[in-house]
């Protein structure tokens, strides 16, 4: 694939996360129940939630990074929210909502891949060593109930919002690489 | 009976290629030699109850011999290493089982289909062509994988020939080939590599609706898509016929080339009956139109 189609389809993929999130977490914070799932909620985020990549940044210094660097942070954002999103609930309500979980899941994971491709084909290394584990090594798992679902609830706010500036990254990376990156041959007539 | 376990076959139970050549060992035990008085020249070959010529044999020393068979297309179930024993009656030593067949072929013309079955649920199917009948256990796997990422293998359930994976995933581009293996060798097919996104069988657009307009020469259509536009955007082709007629008419593509839910059909005749029936597929072609949705009708007015 050359760069261009590979950022167009991880474009596409991103848009698609979005689609699939916009329902996904409407049923799952359903199935979490009040207070998780009622509009105003809006809670502090905890010191356990800080585990979760965060996708609040500073527009300035975000559009400031190289194209690598944006690249880079969105590689191990996302390996990091798969391994947290492999973390929900896994008896989470009914077969369809587990059945939309898991294709989600897998729809994650190809991000992850497409932008480990785009990466190599704009010739860039990828970021070094896994992406961390789900929790920092002696990290409890949430004491109670209410904390877990806290966690869920973060989990998905932040998607939402990585997915929302992802799409947006590639599609100004899209428009700055041609759609086919054409290897111009230049045929030595009589220079 | 009269001679116990005398010797043995080898190989054991072989799985042999068709029409490949041949050779089995009778190994007669020592302690016959001294008991029962038999040598390896008092050898006879039998496959089922056939005697095999002599021609075949050989004698490889006093406890040894063996059998030939140039074709094993000839061969059969059971081998047996007999001997004559004293007073010439014919003791049975030792049997083996025979099993003939192929090595498998390349798996050919490996194609690949996702039939939309809801909103979220996109089944992928895969058939290839076997290659000739192998006449041995043989075992097909579907394979798959991402660049960095591996699936678990698809096992064909009840034919050798296509196997469906439950769930693919879109927009990201996706390995697959066929891999076969029986007990004479492996195969594989040549590798596809695509986007899932390019070879989708939509569902048919449902719940059509046809409403007359003002005009007594256009007809209004509207119905719902059942594949989300983040997954892909759709065209159509719209074809109708006068009720009791046979053949159809269609709205000509270009002017249905883009996602729509409704479309006002023209130039029809006043005061007929109409019958309507939409199709999709992905807005740029790639991939598969979808059935035919059901058929509704309409009338137009009166002029």
């Amino acid at each position: 694939l050359g760069a261009g189609q590979s950022i167009q389809k991880t474009y596409d993929l991103t848009r698609y996360l979005e689609h699939q999130l916009r329902t996904l977490a409407g049923t799952y914070l359903n199935y979490l129940g009040p207070p998780f799932n009622e509009p105003d909620f809006n809670p502090p985020r905890l010191a356990r939630a800080e585990q979760v990549p965060s996708a609040t940044v500073d527009l300035d210094l975000w559009r400031g990074l190289t194209d690598n660097a944006r690249l880079a942070a969105n590689y191990r954002a996302y390996s990091r929210l798969l391994c947290y999103l492999r973390g929900l609930d896994g008896q989470a309500g009914t077969a369809e909502l587990r059945h939309r979980l898991g294709h989600f899941c897998s729809s994650l994971q190809g991000l992850v891949v497409s932008i480990a491709g785009v990466m190599s084909s704009l010739g860039y290394p990828l970021p070094a060593g896994p992406a961390g584990p789900p929790l920092p090594p002696g990290a409890p798992a949430a004491p109670n109930d209410f904390l877990k679902k806290m966690d869920d609830f973060w989990l998905l706010k932040e998607l939402q919002t990585w997915l929302w500036r992802s799409a947006k990254d590639f599609n100004r990376l899209k428009k700055k690489v041609p759609p086919a990156v054409v290897t111009l041959r230049l045929e030595a007539r009589g220079f | 009976g009269l001679v116990q376990s005398c010797g043995h076959i080898i190989p054991e139970s072989p799985v042999l290629a068709l029409g490949s050549n041949f050779t089995a060992l009778c190994i007669l035990n020592e302690s016959c030699l001294d008991f029962g008085n038999i040598y390896a020249n008092q050898i006879i070959w039998k496959i089922k109850n056939r005697v095999v010529p002599k021609e075949q044999y050989r004698e490889i020393n006093r406890t040894v011999s063996s059998v030939t068979f140039n074709d094993t297309s000839s061969l059969a179930t059971p081998l047996t290493c007999n001997v004559l024993a004293d007073g010439q009656i014919e003791q049975n030593i030792y049997g083996i089982t025979v099993t003939l067949g192929l090595p498998p072929e390349k798996p050919k013309n490996l194609s690949c289909i996702v039939h939309q079955l809801s909103k979220l649920t996109y089944p992928m199917t895969c058939t290839w062509n076997p290659g000739r009948h192998t006449f041995l256990d043989t075992h097909f796997k579907l394979k798959y994988r991402w660049p960095r990422e591996n699936f678990p293998d698809c096992i064909p359930k009840d034919a050798n020939n296509s196997c469906t994976i439950s769930d693919v995933q879109f927009f990201v581009n996706l390995e697959v080939w066929v891999e076969v293996a029986n007990a004479l060798g492996k195969n594989e097919s040549d590798r596809l590599v695509f986007d899932p996104i390019e070879i989708v069988k939509p569902l048919s657009p449902h719940n059509l609706s046809v409403n007359s307009g003002i005009l007594p020469t256009v007809l209004k259509l509207s119905w719902e898509n059942r594949i989300s536009t983040a997954v892909m955007k759709l065209k159509f082709n719209i074809r109708y016929r006068i009720i009791n007629e046979t053949n159809w008419m269609q709205v000509p593509s270009e002017d249905t080339a883009s996602p729509r839910t409704s479309f006002s059909v023209q130039g029809l005749r006043p005061y007929t009956e109409y019958v309507f029936s939409i199709r999709c597929m992905k807005e740029d072609g790639v991939g598969y139109w979808s059935d035919w949705s059901e058929e509704k009708t309409g009338v137009t007015t009166e002029d």
